[in-house]
């Protein structure tokens, strides 16, 4: 999943396409150029990111530098996905911020329990969204120096 | 003989009943008027009877080998069941004693009425009874209660989550799409198109708004009280500086104690405090010289905390609406908000067991005054 330009893709689990199509115009309305591949359930998510099923054998260079994952999604719910990730040595270290609806106690507690790097609520404002998800690029995909690869 | 003479005067005059039984032939000797009294018959009426004339059938056995059994001088046979002229039973409690009457083998026999002990007794056992059975009966009924307010709770936390979740996701949508379409398609847009859209975007943050509020009121509603000291003074100089850095344009007088110690929920303390002040701050923000106090004084004869401001106030005949869901008292372009913060703040107060009022006067600004129910618990 690495591009020509070396910037590697954003990971976005999400089942909502109003939210899909929604975070995509944000992503590009604050600049943020990396590739997005967009996942509709748990399930598909973890088959990707875990190189398996569908995705079995899959470059490993091609891992994603951020996936940002809602928790509300059919079959696996994210908070699943979360722990299945953390679990799993390849993926223990992986950049995951959830970008959810919620401000409930119990999900962003539990998120962070389960090892999210950042809980992001979406704002209904799309402005204020357009902000959280310039913020959230800059940090992850620009400022922060990553675990993997070095 | 004089002696004799008083014996049966004794005998005669004894307000308690008493007979003379021959010990051969059972048939009545002698019967006093407590007796007669007791039993309905005449005097001559005992004296034409035996005692086994006055027992149930089923009872006569018993007493037959009771009297043919040795017994001593003194002997108290116990309770017994006795007949009366009109066919009622009696219970009673018999004792006897060995004497002689006029030349023949006897027994004095002295009665005891139990039927009103026994009644009290088995009244007392019913009440017992009855009252056991309104205990169990109770704990039943709160056991099942308690099941069903846990059935109920759950639900309401799966609503509020789901809520939280799924209601906030098509207002992202509405207010996501209509900003697209001002942004890509505003040229294409009137003035009026794109002053509806931006109604339409204020609509859904505002309705974001109230489900966030409504949210935040049910989670009070199911927070555990955990009961600390607490300092409201530190907490309102914390809420009243993040007022000011979203407004620092403002100036506000703020009046504050060094400390107020209070037993109470840290966080629950916290959203009080931050509905009453930013209430305070919405509401001064015409208001020229504006100030808000913290304190702790005396009101309508109890010690109560106090915010007070001197802002737009309002109508004392609206008081009561002021704590309703909902209700509000200001047009939401006068001031903006949703009818939900006050509703908050009762909640939180009736849940340390305090009570919350409000004063007020039009133009003249507001006082919040509550208790937190301390002495209490």
């Amino acid at each position: 999943m690495t591009r020509g330009d070396g910037t590697k893709t954003i990971v976005l689990v999400e089942d909502n396409p109003d939210d899909v199509e929604l975070t995509l115009r944000a992503f590009e309305r604050s600049n943020i150029a990396n590739e997005v591949r967009v996942v509709r359930d748990g399930a598909s998510a973890l088959d990707l990111l875990l190189a398996r099923g569908e995705h079995e054998g899959r470059d490993r260079a091609d891992d994603p530098q951020l996936v940002l994952l809602d928790l509300k999604l059919p079959r696996v719910s994210g908070l699943e996905v979360l722990r299945a990730l953390r679990r799993d040595e390849r993926t223990a270290l992986l950049p995951v911020v959830v970008l959810t609806s919620s401000q409930e106690e119990r999900d962003v507690v539990e998120s962070y329990r389960l090892g999210a790097n950042s809980y992001v609520r979406k704002p209904v404002d799309f402005v204020e969204f357009v902000e959280a998800t310039r913020q959230l690029g800059l940090y992850w995909l620009v400022l922060n120096v990553g675990a993997r690869g070095r | 003989m004089a002696t004799e003479e008083s014996f049966r005067q004794l005998f005669a005059a004894n307000p308690v009943p008493m007979w003379v039984f021959d010990t051969t032939t059972l048939a009545f000797l002698e019967a006093n008027q407590a007796a007669i009294d007791l039993y309905g018959f005449s005097r001559e009426a005992f004296l034409e009877r035996t005692i086994l004339d006055i027992r149930p059938a089923e009872d006569r056995m018993a007493l037959l080998a009771m009297v043919r059994s040795e017994r001593p001088p003194l002997n108290h046979s116990g309770r017994w069941r006795h007949l009366t002229a009109d066919g009622r039973t009696l219970d009673v409690d018999v004792t006897s004693h060995a004497t002689t009457f006029e030349g023949r083998e006897a027994r004095l026999v002295v009665v005891r009425d139990i039927g009103p002990e026994l009644r009290a007794e088995r009244y007392e056992e019913r009440r017992r009874a009855e009252l056991q059975r309104l205990a169990g009966e109770l704990e039943r009924r709160v056991a099942e209660r308690t099941a069903e307010l846990t059935d109920l709770n759950r639900e309401l936390e799966g609503f509020t989550y789901s809520v939280s979740h799924d209601l906030r996701a098509p207002l992202r949508a509405i207010d996501g799409f209509s900003l697209a379409l001002l942004e890509d398609g505003g040229a294409a847009l009137d003035e009026r198109g794109r002053h509806y859209l931006d109604r339409v975007r204020a609509a859904s943050r505002r309705m974001a708004m109230l489900i966030d509020d409504l949210l935040a009121l049910s989670r009070v509603s199911r927070a555990e009280l955990a009961r600390r000291k607490v300092d409201l003074a530190e907490i309102a100089r914390g809420v009243l500086k993040e007022l000011e850095e979203l407004e620092p344009e403002r100036a506000v007088e703020v009046v504050v104690p060094r400390s107020l110690p209070v037993a109470a929920d840290r966080n629950l303390m916290t959203v009080l405090l931050h509905n009453l002040l930013t209430n305070a701050w919405k509401f001064t923000a015409r208001t020229e010289g504006a100030r808000i106090e913290l304190a702790v004084e005396r009101q309508d004869g109890e010690m109560a905390y106090t915010v007070r401001d001197n802002g737009a106030g309002f109508d004392m005949r609206y008081a009561e609406q002021l704590f309703v869901p909902f209700q509000r008292l200001h047009s939401v372009e006068e001031f903006p908000g949703t009818g939900v913060g006050l509703a908050t703040v009762q909640r939180i107060v009736r849940k340390h067991g305090g009570r919350v009022w409000a004063k007020g006067q039009v133009g003249r600004g507001a006082a919040f005054h509550f208790t937190l129910g301390e002495g209490t618990s």
